[in-house]
């Protein structure tokens, strides 16, 4: 019976499960690959992140963290229905918690790292909570402008205090070895990937429990939900809590790995990204978000350093990237409807149904 | 005869516009109560008051004893009321079984109910895993029906079931429905005369937004000019 259970876990999941094992092996790979150290130059008693294997761990780090958040606006947006424009107010907040905790604390550096990493989820979580009570009875574009309105206003916020710098924002200068990236980025790569991994399985579990049957049932039709008596606004607030604390969490992950906390990361990138990304995606599906971030955050790093040569003008992809990613999205809009995941399985779909029944 | 639903000269409007002008129904225990009317006259805004979607400003509505006005919708609902609306209303994005899962009230109502849905709707089983909207017209209308039933509701408000279905769809859902109205009062809204004299015991009419008629459906069924007059092309 156990044995049976498992095998079927393994069949379903083979891909998933092959892929996490590509990124266990990751840094690795590319370290043999290209004859770099996953761990670093060593100079003296230091490590210094240069090589082909680190540079790579930074990129997967980064997608790890934007997937996350992703997967926290999909939660809302994708499974619940819940349009928000203020996503980046959870990502901002959970750094800015932490970065407090670990530079203007007296505690000591693992002690604040956890204190910050609790706090901060907590205070997302709770921060959720009070704006989805405020807000949520409004509906539709009304709700989405009212967080717009909550983040930027943080935004602004942050941008203009003078304990923690203002725009310039401050350095994290005191963290624990074995997480620095600075310093052992392979050990933080693996913290980043579990993070990735669990965050993946809960929503997954979420979505797939009755629980998860509710918030779905709330996306499609709010009154029909509440005709058969659930409480809707519950189950809208429970995602939106939810989804801040996940997003708190790449925030944090975010700021650890730049070393540095500023406004910019509660600037409207790091709510317009998560959508974007979400409908390339496949709004409402599991590993869509996982899919628009892994194209765009790989695609942009390999055209970062690129440039377009026509005739006498010389134009660096960098620059022109707001326009490029635009073209990406109304391409993929109209190519995949439902995004690249949703589309697909609208066609697998509808080609298996074509067959005769056996 | 005791009554489970007593609703009294509510008056509703939806937006600015005055739909019920005064509508009184009576639901005794254990009946098949229809209301009848022609179209706009009022027959889904009354139970739509019923489970306070579109609350009612004045009147007064209680069921088993207590007072309906003002509860939210989710509220009513769990006090035992099951709804089905109009244009087989259910989850198209959730499988068959994720649309009876999720209006369990309590752990095991499905399992308790799951013989007789799948007795009333055999269809239902063959149909588990797929998503609700790939279902017909008719086995999405027995699918919503099958969900007010998985709670243990005393009392069924059913929307026009027979609407867009095809007469020998139409029977079987009137077999259904006298089966169910063994475990539950049924407070039905049907345009179609011939299903509704067959089904219900009792009629309520509602024309205009009032209700200017009521009695037994066996009375009605003589009463030609009474048909005539609320039922009748005009």
């Amino acid at each position: 019976m156990m044995a049976s259970k498992l095998t079927r876990t393994l069949r379903d999941n083979w891909l998933l499960i092959l892929i996490f094992i590509g990124l266990l092996v990751f840094p690795h790979a590319v370290g043999w690959l290209t004859g770099s150290s996953p761990m670093g130059v060593p100079r003296g008693d230091r490590m210094i992140m240069r090589g082909e294997s680190v540079r790579w761990q930074a990129v997967l780090i980064e997608l790890f963290i934007l997937s996350i958040l992703a997967m926290s606006y999909n939660l809302m947006f994708g499974f619940t229905g819940v349009v928000s424009f203020g996503h980046a107010l959870f990502f901002g907040v959970g750094g800015y918690v932490l970065g407090l905790a670990l530079e203007y604390t007296q505690m000591e550096t693992g002690t604040a790292l956890v204190m910050g990493i609790l706090g901060g989820v907590a205070i997302c979580g709770i921060l959720g909570l009070l704006i989805g009570l405020v807000s949520l009875r409004l509906r539709g574009v009304y709700f989405a402008i009212f967080t717009l309105a909550i983040a930027e206003m943080f935004f602004i916020y942050f941008g203009r205090l003078s304990l923690t710098r203002a725009e310039d924002g401050f350095s994290i200068t005191d963290l624990p070895q074995w997480i620095d990236p600075a310093q052992n980025r392979l050990n933080y790569y693996y913290v980043a990937l579990i993070l990735f991994v669990l965050t993946f399985l809960f929503i997954r579990r979420l979505m797939n429990s009755p629980t998860g049957a509710v918030f779905k049932a709330v996306r499609e039709n709010e009154d029909r939900a509440q005709s058969i008596g659930y409480n809707t606004l519950n189950y809208k607030l429970l995602a939106i809590t939810l989804a801040g604390m996940m997003a708190a969490v790449a925030g944090m992950l975010q700021i650890i790995l730049n070393k540095k906390v500023g406004p910019e990361i509660l600037g409207i990138t790091y709510t317009v990204d998560p959508l974007v990304m979400t409908i390339i995606g496949g709004i409402g599906t599991f590993t869509g978000p996982i899919i628009g971030t892994t194209g765009l955050h790989l695609l942009e790093t390999v055209l970062r350093e690129a440039t377009i040569t026509l005739g006498p003008i010389v134009i660096r992809v960098t620059d022109i990237w707001g326009v490029l990613l635009g073209g990406i999205f109304i391409l993929v809009v109209m190519v995949f409807p439902q995004g690249v995941v949703g589309t697909w399985a609208r066609w697998t779909a509808r080609s298996a149904k074509s067959e005769p029944p056996a | 005869m005791n009554n489970i639903l007593e609703v009294r000269d509510i008056h509703t409007f939806i937006g600015q516009f005055h739909i019920l002008e005064g509508v009184t129904v009576a639901v005794p225990q254990g009946s098949i109560t229809v209301l009848l009317g022609r179209n706009g006259a009022g027959k889904t805004t009354t139970l739509k008051s019923i489970m306070g979607m579109t609350p009612p400003t004045r009147g007064s509505i209680v069921f088993e004893g207590q007072s309906l006005v003002g509860k939210r919708p989710y509220s009513i609902a769990q006090m035992g009321i099951g709804y089905v609306p109009e244009h087989r209303a259910i989850f198209k994005e959730l499988s068959v079984a994720e649309n009876l899962q999720i209006a369990e009230r309590h752990k095991g109502d499905l399992a308790r109910k799951a013989d007789l849905i799948f007795e009333l709707f055999p269809d239902l089983k063959r149909l588990y895993h797929l998503p609700g909207g790939s279902l017909s017209g008719g086995q999405q209308q027995m699918l919503a029906i099958a969900r007010a039933l998985v709670p243990d509701n005393r009392l069924l408000l059913i929307d026009e079931p027979s609407e867009g279905l095809a007469p020998v769809i139409i029977e079987h859902l009137m077999s259904a429905i006298r089966k169910l109205a063994e475990q539950a009062t049924v407070l039905l809204v049907e345009q179609n005369f011939r299903m509704a004299s067959r089904l219900a015991d009792r009629y309520v009419i509602i024309d205009e937004g009032h209700s200017p008629a009521s009695g037994l459906m066996a009375d009605l069924r003589q009463d030609n000019e009474q048909i005539q007059r609320y039922l009748g092309v005009a």
